[in-house]
């Protein structure tokens, strides 16, 4: 989860976390929660955005599934910065497959724009062969947050059971694939015993 | 690395020293708004330097009211400078914003609650109930709709604070130095825990935080080659590693332990300060002893621009193992 600083990355980490809003200071570092959500666990790392912090953002999107971009609605000054360091992300080769979801956060201030100014503003329909989401949220009042959650589950979910690349899965994985059934048929003893 | 204002191009470094020159201005040597000591961040819209805890408080305000930037961490445009410049620092800003505190109203210290802290500042910013007389804003439909979401803001607050208790105030208020790299590479005969072999992983804990590797089933010699990260915060204490066997249908059985200290890594990475400026040296040692879990002693190098530690531990409370380890610090300086 990426985005300029004061976006809200903090806040809705923790809000998905604990259910409440916590005081965030400034991200120095980087904050990492696993939240459980529809049995599924997203392991959440929340990336301090100064930029001098930015080019440390490399290290913890190896291997993402997705990216969570936040933008703070209410910020009209910056929105040409956050398009331009999302592009940037996105050129990535780490985040070649990665879904992506924009939190159009901050929907609670008076001034916010729309997801559809911001959809327009980040310039999202440029975007070629990537999935991606924008939902718009108030990290404060906890609306949107799992709205976004359900989209990035499911489309990660049918990504992977994509025909052609679950393909590529089983050849390389034919192994797996016999443990698996293993697994089926202990459990199934499993239930005969009991 | 990114232009603030668009068209406003790179500050120039001598901007960025006017900047850094009118922070260790006496007066900005405190907190514009609580007065604790030694503010690395700024207001720079209502030019004011303002500790970490505050600065958290004015990011919660909203960018329309008060735009929050590091003062060592952030790259500045040339009108942000100018603008803290132009406003002068703490003592002139406070001049306006503090003209008028009421009696009964006291400004919050250091040590304040963020409670006392959101108040005095949402009041002083966002109201500006501090200001002149004849200089606050009293539009009767701004004033009305303000008011409003003031009182929905109080009320909300309040709901916060009792939600809030006092259970676990840390999340999102902790300070990082640094992170931390750690390449789990192998480990080496280690203990049975199912009928032949194991199926082991690695998990590292560092207060709260938790990563672990992949699980590689059927060997008592894995090779994980697997990079995990964490986030070290100021005050921070050794890392435990466990390796655990996996189990599908019971609970996965322990396979060993070991404590990493973290100090001889950090003191000497902070000692020699930007590791890039040095050529591949030995900057420090984690001596074995009889109470920790090394199996030689571990040294501390610098390895083109990067500090780097390797280590093999001998797993403890365990029959046989060891793990294999690198280790690399990367420092977040403020």
């Amino acid at each position: 989860m990426v985005g300029l600083d004061a976006a809200g990355k903090t806040t809705i980490l923790y809000k998905l976390k604990l259910g409440k809003v916590v005081t965030a200071i400034p991200t120095v570092g980087f904050n990492v929660e696993t939240v459980e959500y529809r049995n599924i666990n997203f392991t959440v790392w929340d990336a301090g955005s100064q930029d001098k912090i930015r080019p440390l953002w490399k290290h913890c999107y190896q291997n993402s599934q997705g990216l969570i971009f936040v933008v703070d609605s209410n910020d009209r000054d910056r929105v040409v910065e956050a398009r331009d360091e999302l592009h940037k992300l996105l050129s990535e080769d780490e985040l070649r497959d990665a879904v992506l979801l924009i939190f159009a956060n901050k929907q609670d201030l008076p001034n916010a724009m729309s997801a559809a100014e911001i959809t327009d503003k980040l310039d999202l329909h440029s975007l070629r062969q990537r999935h991606w989401h924008i939902q718009s949220t108030s990290a404060t009042y906890g609306e949107g947050l799992y709205e976004g959650l359900d989209w990035l589950s499911n489309t990660v979910a049918n990504k992977k059971s994509n025909p052609i690349k679950y393909k590529q899965h089983e050849t390389q994985l034919g192994n797996t694939n016999n443990n698996i059934s293993l697994v089926y048929i202990l459990a199934w003893m499993w239930e005969l015993v009991r | 690395m990114s232009n603030r204002v668009p068209g406003s191009g790179r500050p120039s470094g001598g901007n960025m020293r006017k900047l850094k020159e009118l922070m260790h201005q006496s007066d900005n040597r405190t907190c514009a708004d609580c007065g604790a000591p030694d503010p690395k961040w700024a207001s720079a819209n209502i030019g004011v330097f303002l500790c970490l805890k505050c600065c958290g408080v004015h990011r919660s305000l909203g960018t329309h009211i008060s735009k929050v930037l590091s003062v060592t961490l952030d790259d500045w445009s040339d009108e942000e400078i100018e603008s803290m410049i132009e406003v002068g620092g703490n003592s002139s800003a406070n001049s306006i914003y503090e003209a008028f505190i009421p009696d009964g109203i006291t400004k919050p210290g250091a040590d304040s609650s963020h409670e006392q802290r959101s108040k005095f500042i949402r009041s002083k910013y966002e109201l500006q109930e501090f200001l002149k007389p004849s200089l606050r804003i009293v539009s009767l439909n701004t004033g009305r709709s303000s008011l409003q979401t003031s009182i929905s803001r109080k009320i909300m607050d309040t709901f916060r604070s009792t939600s809030d208790t006092s259970r676990n105030h840390q999340e999102g208020m902790v300070e990082f130095i640094g992170l931390l790299k750690i390449k789990v590479l192998k480990g080496t005969n280690l203990a049975i825990r199912d009928m032949l072999s194991s199926d082991p992983y690695v998990v590292l804990q560092l207060g709260q935080q938790k990563v672990q590797t992949k699980v590689v089933t059927s060997n008592l010699n894995p090779v994980w080659d697997e990079e995990l990260m964490l986030s070290v915060p100021q005050q921070f204490g050794a890392i435990k590693l466990q390796v655990f066997d996996y189990d599908t249908f019971s609970a996965d059985d322990i396979m060993g332990e070991a404590e990493i200290d973290l100090q001889p890594l950090i003191t000497s990475a902070t000692a020699f300060g930007d590791a890039g400026m040095f050529a591949n040296m030995q900057i420090g040692k984690w001596l074995k002893s009889h109470d920790n879990a090394l199996i030689d002693d571990s040294i501390i190098n610098i390895i083109d621009g990067k500090v780097k530690q390797e280590m093999s531990l001998k797993l403890q409370n365990v029959e046989s193992g060891e793990v294999d380890l690198e280790v690399e610090w990367l420092p977040l300086d403020q």
